[in-house]
């Protein structure tokens, strides 16, 4: 056992963020464009990747926990199943596609080099910070719309073993994967230097995915610092203020990591604490990942001429992501790798909102913003 | 002599997916002039998606693709009438 865990996650945290920012840029895996493409061009190519990686991590994670590989079941950092869920994710629908890139994606298009990225990871920082302005009438909201008191995933709510629920699940994906992958669907033409097939991109990520849970104690989750570092930032030039806000005092993360026996904290605060440990290192990482990524092909670049449509775009959908990702809370990245695979049932909520956010955002962005 | 009108998109730095929208749309305005040959939609840019989204819509719609790295990013021909 270790006797002071946050070495292990600090690495651990960074080469996980490292190996996904590099992948995600060669892949061009975007989750926004997943979701986004269904709606404006009625492209399913991106989904069914999406639905790999979480098929992958299902098998993974199960396989994991009952191994004994996997020792925290489910992941902390779920609340209560709430509506708070499915308004997070409408609006973390609409922000992402107006970003241009989810919370994740939107670090790794800025490490290659998008200024438009950049206005959309401050956008978040500014949503973030704000959204602790509104917590605790949206909390008490939260509180007040639980859709289900003594459950966090649908197993438990059925009362059954996981297994019961994620194999035939599992199954029946794997079967349909294959039959897709045999009829050619999973792979088309790539004509980007350095391009990594989105299907082998899928993969790895669930195997990040699986190994953060693993060394860790969960997958990859990084919004949090978003509104860390705001405050950090605020705290600069309105530090009572911030020591006075709720949402700062919190302390939203509590417990015993693997391989060690000592439990570690931490919250939305400006101090430096476990959430700073988990997400600080995936975050530069994911950016770091990509700059290297890019700089190796010869492609980076710093790609700041942008119309004004989309400067205003890139920064509003910015702002809507980091008020959502707190409202949600979370972002996709933690429901849709970490939380659908174990079949939560806050982040199956925050689906059922993300598909009508994302249609919306699509819409808008189709009429008001590129013309 | 036969010539070729090449409707020229340069798109660089734009937000997602920017690039793949105004091609498609450059494409259905002038879809009959690139099926008769007379003409050719070649796009310029810095979006690796893109450079997998556009060719992939364009055999959609019936039209080739060409696809090649230039200094600053990527160039894609799109014509029909072969």
């Amino acid at each position: 056992m270790l006797e002071q865990p946050y070495l292990l996650i600090v690495v651990s945290s960074l080469t996980i963020g490292l190996t996904a920012g590099f992948v995600m840029h060669r892949s061009d895996f975007c989750v926004t464009a997943c979701f986004r493409d269904v709606f404006l061009i009625r492209d399913f190519f991106l989904m069914r990747q999406m639905l790999l990686l979480v098929v992958a991590s299902m098998v993974l994670f199960e396989a994991g926990r009952l191994t004994g590989a996997i020792t925290i079941y489910p992941f902390p950092g779920f609340s209560a199943p709430s509506l708070g869920n499915v308004i997070g994710g409408f609006v973390f629908g609409i922000g992402m596609v107006l970003a241009g890139g989810c919370v994740c994606g939107s670090l790794f298009k800025l490490g290659a080099g998008s200024a438009a990225s950049l206005l959309a990871v401050v956008g978040m920082l500014v949503g973030s910070t704000l959204y602790a302005e509104i917590h605790p009438q949206w909390s008490s909201f939260a509180k007040s719309t639980v859709l289900i008191e003594d459950a966090v995933t649908l197993p438990q709510w059925f009362k059954l073993s996981p297994t019961a629920l994620l194999l035939p699940l599992a199954a029946g994906g794997s079967f349909w994967l294959f039959r897709e992958f045999r009829a050619g669907r999973m792979d088309r033409a790539a004509f980007a230097i350095g391009h990594l097939a989105p299907w082998r991109a899928a993969l790895i990520l669930a195997l990040l995915g699986f190994t953060s849970y693993v060394l860790i104690g969960t997958p990859m989750v990084i919004t949090t610092s978003y509104a860390k570092l705001g405050a950090s930032i605020e705290s600069l030039f309105a530090p009572e203020h911030v020591k006075n806000l709720a949402y700062f005092s919190l302390n939203s993360l509590s417990y015993t990591p693997p391989f060690s026996d000592q439990a570690i904290t931490g919250g939305p605060g400006p101090q430096l604490d476990a959430i700073a440990a988990i997400q600080y290192p995936l975050l530069i990482g994911i950016v770091g990942g990509a700059f290297f990524s890019a700089a190796h092909l010869g492609e980076w670049r710093l790609q700041w001429r942008l119309p004004r449509r989309q400067f205003a775009s890139a920064l509003t959908g910015g702002l809507l992501l980091g008020l959502a990702a707190r409202m949600a809370p979370s972002c996709n990245i933690h429901h849709l790798w970490g939380g659908i695979p174990l079949l939560a049932l806050p982040s199956l909520l925050f689906l059922a909102g993300l598909l009508p956010g994302t249609w919306l955002g699509a819409r808008l962005l189709a009429r008001f913003v590129i013309r | 002599m036969f010539v070729i009108h090449t409707i020229d998109i340069n798109i660089r730095g734009h937000i997602c997916p920017s690039c793949l929208l105004l091609t498609l749309r450059a494409l259905n305005q002038n879809g009959e002039a690139l099926r008769a040959g007379t003409a050719e939609v070649v796009v310029v840019t810095d979006d690796r998606h893109a450079t997998t989204t556009i060719p992939a819509s364009a055999d959609r719609m019936g039209f080739h693709t060409e696809v090649t790295r230039i200094d600053d990013g990527y160039r894609i021909r799109i014509f029909g009438g072969v």
